[in-house]
């Protein structure tokens, strides 16, 4: 392959309102906001891949032309470091106006719905004091983690989960623009995988060409096998025949070293308990002692701790088999 | 080794303990065969070990000796010491027997040791020598109304300050007045304690001063941290293990990891490792509670469940000598503090290109990442991304 590498995910981004799939009622309305010149603060709620993010970039592309990055503050709740930072950073972004004809400012605050309630608070008061100088995008998984002061200030729009056939849209898209060989198995395996994220089907399509030139439905599996973590499931092996020590490790270099949150380990640990071979009720058991330390991360408890306890009960059901 | 190196060569190089060395130079010269043997106690460091070697090259004698490294059993006790009551001394004028650490010797591995040392004492024809840390050791019972009990005290502030100086001087250290008082000070009369601490802080510099005395903070409470470790592991009291930790000087968040990593190698049984470890989560949700809703008054269940919690989830206590060890997670987070900033950088570059997360970039992009390095030209990509 010749010339500069580009993630697919992002060089496929659609880049024009038309170009986003599906969520028509949202696109429609928040174009004719960007022909005002005019917006409310915005509150963008939906799963993941389904053009959130997307159709905020484009809005702004709409606004201000080329020239977009300058009015536009892009933060990511999870990458800053608690609401004071946010809060510096969106002060000084607010004391320059904006350039051009729009009178405002765009602030895109992605996954917002990792911030705890008192930070939300305090992003309410923000949203107030800057409001004649700034607009708020929010993005979120879960509208109903956000409170509801911030609701009510926001326009609210809620993005349609992708069926299979708005996915397979997006991968022949990709397929025409980067002339890929791939057989029409290949793109039913490509759309099956995605469950409904374009970002997935990105990647699991630029991985499957990589592998690959002729792409089959086989190649496809391939790269998403690749892909999969294994570690969750070594250990839980590790863990049933009563290897703690190594169950631990692993556990250590998921979170330490790759960086994985607890609670995506905590989700593949629960898909794969019903496929174990233990006794279904203790299988029950366990499903509770799963969700109790699920629950508990959510409250702020420490991911390595919780998965651990959990590892240290399962490995007494290994025992007696 | 500093330690060896000025290891006393006789008794005028002695420091203090003048009681005792009377004490001790009467037992030996009215020793007779079938009397009592001596029976050296003080804390570590204060000279019982190096009282008799220094003593046995006064008077020419030959030392024969056996430490808490070597297996003690009726039988190594009989092979080394009866065997050396047989032979008469080469070279030298006498015999002097040293048995060091009695205290140490092991149930179970040393089977019949104490009762060996017991009848060694009453068969001998050279006199014998024993050292204890604490001589009311219930193991040392039987032995005790043998011995002539010789304490060694622990040794001043001043006399610890005095033979730091003549180290320094003979090897040409350079010193702050105040640093030499601040490590015997902390040595608490433990004078090989100290000696290694100056060691420690001189390690290839000519000079100390006092503000490299941190190096020291951080061993110490290190030290401690074992000890509150040894007693959580072995009470059985939930008093016990509470007060355990009352003198380490960590935070209690670091305690934790202390205690995290070292249940597995303290209990065997799956009941009480999953016992344990539930404890311990109960615990660290108390923290977080503490945590986001301010209620500090929480405190005392997290310090209650991660003590008496994990020390009481076992049955039995293990009567093992169990080797604790550092926090793999503390060190691995203070290791690969660079390495992972680094990394953090990175990923915050290409999620301004991504527009997402670095969680996100964590989960959804680095699977199929690994893949993509298959692709030279996406090494390439990441390496000048990484150059900019």
């Amino acid at each position: 392959m010749v010339g500069e590498f580009e993630v697919w995910a992002e060089k496929y981004r659609p880049k024009k309102f038309d170009e986003i799939i599906n969520q028509e009622h949202a696109v429609e309305r928040v174009k004719a906001f960007a022909q005002a010149k005019n917006i409310p603060h915005m509150l963008f709620a939906g799963p993941p891949g389904t053009g959130k993010t997307t159709l905020a970039i484009v809005l702004a592309r709409e606004l201000y032309g080329d020239g977009w990055k300058q009015n536009v503050l892009q933060l990511n709740a999870s990458d800053e470091r608690g609401i004071d930072v946010i809060r510096g950073q969106v002060k000084e972004f607010a004391r320059t106006v904006a350039i051009g004809d729009v009178p405002f400012k765009l602030i895109i605050l992605d996954e917002a719905d990792a911030m705890t309630s008192d930070a939300q608070q305090a992003l309410r008061r923000m949203m107030e004091m800057y409001a004649n100088v700034t607009r708020f995008i929010l993005i979120c998984n879960y509208s109903s983690k956000i409170i509801e002061p911030i609701q009510s200030r926001c326009a609210v729009f809620r993005f349609k989960a992708l069926e299979d056939v708005h996915v397979r849209d997006f991968v022949e898209r990709i397929v025409k623009g980067e002339k890929l060989k791939i057989s029409e198995d290949g793109i039913n395996a490509v759309v099956r995988i995605a469950e409904g994220d374009l970002r997935r089907a990105a990647n699991v399509l630029q991985a499957s060409s990589i592998l690959k030139e002729k792409i089959t439905e086989d190649v496809v599996y391939e790269a998403a096998s690749l892909a999969k973590p294994q570690e969750v499931k070594k250990m839980l092996e590790m863990a049933l025949s009563g290897k703690f020590l190594e169950a631990r490790k692993i556990l250590e270099e998921m979170i330490l070293k790759k960086g994985l949150s607890g609670q995506d380990i905590i989700s593949e640990i629960y898909k794969q308990l019903v496929g174990l071979e233990l006794d279904d009720k203790d299988k029950v058991h366990l499903i509770e002692k799963c969700g109790e330390i699920d629950f508990r991360i959510s409250e702020g408890a420490n991911e390595l701790i919780q998965i651990e306890s959990f590892l240290a009960t399962l490995m007494l059901y290994g025992k007696k088999k | 080794m500093f330690v060896v190196k000025y290891r006393p060569k006789s008794l005028k190089d002695f420091v203090n303990q003048k009681e005792a060395l009377a004490k001790f130079i009467n037992w030996y010269n009215s020793w007779r065969p079938g009397e009592k043997a001596a029976l050296l106690y003080g804390k570590p460091g204060v000279g019982k070990t190096c009282l008799v070697e220094a003593f046995a090259n006064d008077k020419n004698l030959q030392l024969i000796q056996m430490n808490a490294s070597d297996t003690r059993s009726r039988k190594q006790i009989e092979e080394i010491f009866v065997n050396a009551s047989q032979s008469l001394p080469i070279f030298k004028k006498g015999k002097i027997f040293l048995v060091d650490e009695v205290d140490g010797i092991a149930g179970r591995e040393d089977v019949g040791g104490i009762q060996a040392i017991v009848d060694l004492i009453k068969k001998t024809r050279y006199p014998v020598v024993l050292t204890a840390n604490d001589v009311y050791d219930q193991k040392l019972r039987a032995i005790r109304e043998y011995c002539e009990l010789i304490e060694l005290k622990p040794l001043t502030v001043w006399d610890v300050e005095k033979k730091l100086k003549e180290i320094c001087e003979k090897e040409g250290i350079e010193y702050e007045k105040e640093v030499l008082n601040m490590i015997a000070k902390r040595s608490d009369g433990d004078l090989r304690a100290a000696i290694n601490d100056l060691e420690t802080l001189v390690s290839g510099r000519k000079k100390i001063s006092l503000k490299d005395l941190e190096i020291l903070g951080y061993r110490e409470r290190e030290r401690e941290m074992f000890e509150a470790l040894k007693i959580l592991f072995k009470t059985t009291s939930l008093m016990g293990a509470k007060m355990s930790i009352s003198n380490v000087d960590l935070e209690p968040d670091t305690i934790f990891w202390w205690i995290e990593e070292n249940i597995p190698n303290e209990y065997e049984k799956p009941e009480e490792i999953a016992e344990a470890f539930e404890r311990l989560a109960k615990a660290d949700l108390f923290r977080a509670r503490i945590i986001h809703r301010n209620y500090w008054k929480l405190l005392r269940y997290f310090n209650d469940l991660m003590t008496a919690g994990v020390s009481l989830a076992k049955k039995d206590v293990y009567r093992k000598f169990t080797k604790y060890s550092f926090p793999s997670k503390l060190r691995y987070l203070s290791t690969t503090k660079d390495e992972r900033g680094e990394e953090k950088e990175f990923l915050l570059k290409l999620s301004k290109i991504l527009n997402c997360s670095t969680k996100k970039i964590r989960k959804e992009f680095n699977p199929y990442f690994q893949i993509f390095q298959k692709d030279s030209s996406f090494l390439e990509y990441i390496q000048k991304l990484k150059n900019q």
